[in-house]
């Protein structure tokens, strides 16, 4: 126990010059040898590697989150475990931006050399890739080396991010008001008993939160039982009542689903998908 | 760290003693050749139909496998995605994969050329056909949409997390006339796949997925399981409810029983 957590300790305490390059070297020496030994062993033995390996970190984490205050007075030594486990994670995970990378310059690289239709597009990927590459890196670098870093290339960096990027993300993001449109004359067009029901219901909700639909009904009391007739009371009841039901009672499916799915990847139960195919 | 109260344990290990009982449960029935009823799910049905339109149209299959990071709702997805793949592997059709997340796409890569492989296809799976597109969610959907566009793709299929940007898939999907299937367990983005969808898998059934493509006795244990947990669920609202009714919302009784 001990032990684990001198070494949790060593590894997250901070380092500089060679004795974190060294440290990085040894990280990557110890990644690709699990690697070979992993190819060197045959797919049977292979499989209950991983199998236990995944078993191991599921009960790290399950152990560390029921694990509160102390059992049979023992602490719960996992906790400081977490964090750097995390970080392991996401430097394993990092890797794997690299091959993503990789396969954006190798599909874009063919389009430019086959002259396919849309090449351009292609050639504007590379531009933008290296531009903003180079408007994010350079000054990085030159802050990194103690020099001042270079106004024109963080102006660059922000044309590009703040000014395009920013922007296009925006562009996107306000044809979801045009399409809930066209989606919504759709959806709640009269076909059936529970598309008029939606309707309505849609039509209700929306009338009660416009000031229109407020004063059609301001004329019923405050009070009383009519009161419950008031347009912005429907729209209140249909939301927090019959609408909160049934996204809990989603909820509630979800998360038991997703238990479920869970327990199984962890015991290694799922079978008959991509899991048990070598 | 936060750790759960002793009344949150309990109940996690009683739904998780379910879905454990229901497995094993179901792993001896099918010992003595008996097995269990699954009621019909038109959305994961749909997926079949979906792969044999695109193939009697010439088109690829779009799978988008949502744009969240390696989790259990991706796993799912690319457990779906297995299936598809071996569809349309067995038709000779294409699969087009674009991803979001880096770590979504190696498994989703992987898991494409082993479908294929498994339908001694392998000539026919061409790594173009999965991609990794951006991590940025906007321009993840521009890529979609040029892709559902440009390859004029006859089906669709979502599952997976999505956010903000299912609609502008969905819905570029349908002006392009293909057949969409979704499935997302993101509750708030439900509605915009049941109106721009053919077909829409919600809630659990997302997740009851590999179970009721592969008909695997496990699998299909789980999900008697599930209905369990599910009926534990339940009692415990009906009992709360009725404590709630009798003893008051803030009475000392309900906050014990929560732990709050």
């Amino acid at each position: 126990m001990d032990f684990i957590l001198y070494l949790g300790k060593w590894l997250a305490s901070p380092r500089h010059g060679l004795a974190l390059w060294l440290l990085i070297a040894g990280g990557l020496a110890l990644g690709v040898a699990i690697f070979l030994l992993l190819r060197a062993t045959p797919g049977r033995y292979r499989k209950l590697i991983v199998m236990a390996v995944t078993f191991l970190a599921g009960l790290f984490y399950i152990a560390e989150f029921f694990w509160s205050g102390t059992i049979f007075g023992v602490e719960n030594f996992l906790s400081p475990a977490v964090q750097p486990l995390g970080d392991v994670i996401m430097v394993v995970g990092s890797f794997t931006l690299l091959l993503g990378v990789v396969n954006l310059v190798a599909i874009h690289a063919k389009a430019i050399r086959a002259v396919r239709p849309g090449w351009h597009n292609s050639l504007a990927f590379f531009i933008a890739m290296v531009a903003i590459m180079a408007a994010g890196l350079i000054p990085y670098l030159q802050e990194q080396s103690g020099q001042k870093g270079s106004q024109s290339w963080t102006a660059v960096y922000q044309i590009l991010f703040n000014g395009m990027l920013a922007p296009l993300g925006a562009t996107m993001f306000s044809l979801v008001a045009f399409y809930i449109v066209s989606a919504s004359y759709r959806a709640f067009r009269i076909r059936s008993g529970e598309a008029t029901l939606m309707m309505l219901a849609a039509f209700l909700v929306m009338l009660g939160m416009v000031p229109i639909g407020i004063y059609l009904t301001h004329w019923l009391p405050e009070t009383g039982a009519l009161s419950n007739l008031r347009l912005e009371r429907i729209t209140q009841w249909i939301l927090t009542g019959p609408n909160a039901a049934a996204q809990r009672a989603i909820a509630f499916g979800i998360a038991v689903g997703g238990l479920a799915m869970a327990l199984r990847i962890w015991l290694s139960l799922e079978k008959g998908s991509f899991f048990d195919k070598q | 760290m936060e750790h759960p109260t002793w009344q949150i344990t309990i109940l996690t290990f009683a739904l998780s003693l379910s879905v454990l009982i229901g497995i094993f449960y179901n792993r001896w029935l099918s010992g003595r050749g008996r097995s269990l009823f699954i009621r019909r799910i038109p959305g994961l049905s749909a997926l079949d139909e979906a792969v044999g339109r695109a193939t009697e149209m010439g088109r690829p299959v779009l799978f988008v496998p949502g744009i969240g990071s390696l989790d259990i709702v991706s796993l799912q997805a690319l457990a779906i995605l297995s299936h598809v793949t071996r569809i349309a592997a067995r038709y000779g059709s294409r699969v087009i994969v674009p991803s979001a997340d880096s770590i979504v796409f190696t498994l989703a890569e992987e898991v494409s050329r082993e479908a294929y492989t498994a339908e001694d296809a392998a000539d026919h799976y061409d790594p173009e056909d999965v991609r990794y597109l951006s991590d940025n969610q906007f321009a993840f959907a521009s890529g979609v949409v040029g892709i559902l566009n440009r390859e004029k793709v006859a089906s669709a299929c979502y599952f997976g997390s999505f956010f903000a940007e299912s609609l502008i898939l969905a819905e570029t999907g349908h002006q392009v006339g293909a057949i969409q299937v979704a499935g997302t367990p993101s509750t708030t983005q439900i509605p915009f796949f049941l109106a721009a969808c053919d077909y829409t898998i919600i809630g659990d059934e997302f997740f009851a997925a590999s179970a009721y493509l592969s008909r695997e006795p496990t699998l299909l244990g789980s999900l008697v399981g599930q209905d369990v947990a599910k009926g534990i669920i339940i009692a415990l609202v009906i009992a709360g409810t009725a404590i709630a009714t009798v003893f008051g919302v803030q009475s000392g009784v309900l906050k014990g029983l929560l732990g709050l």
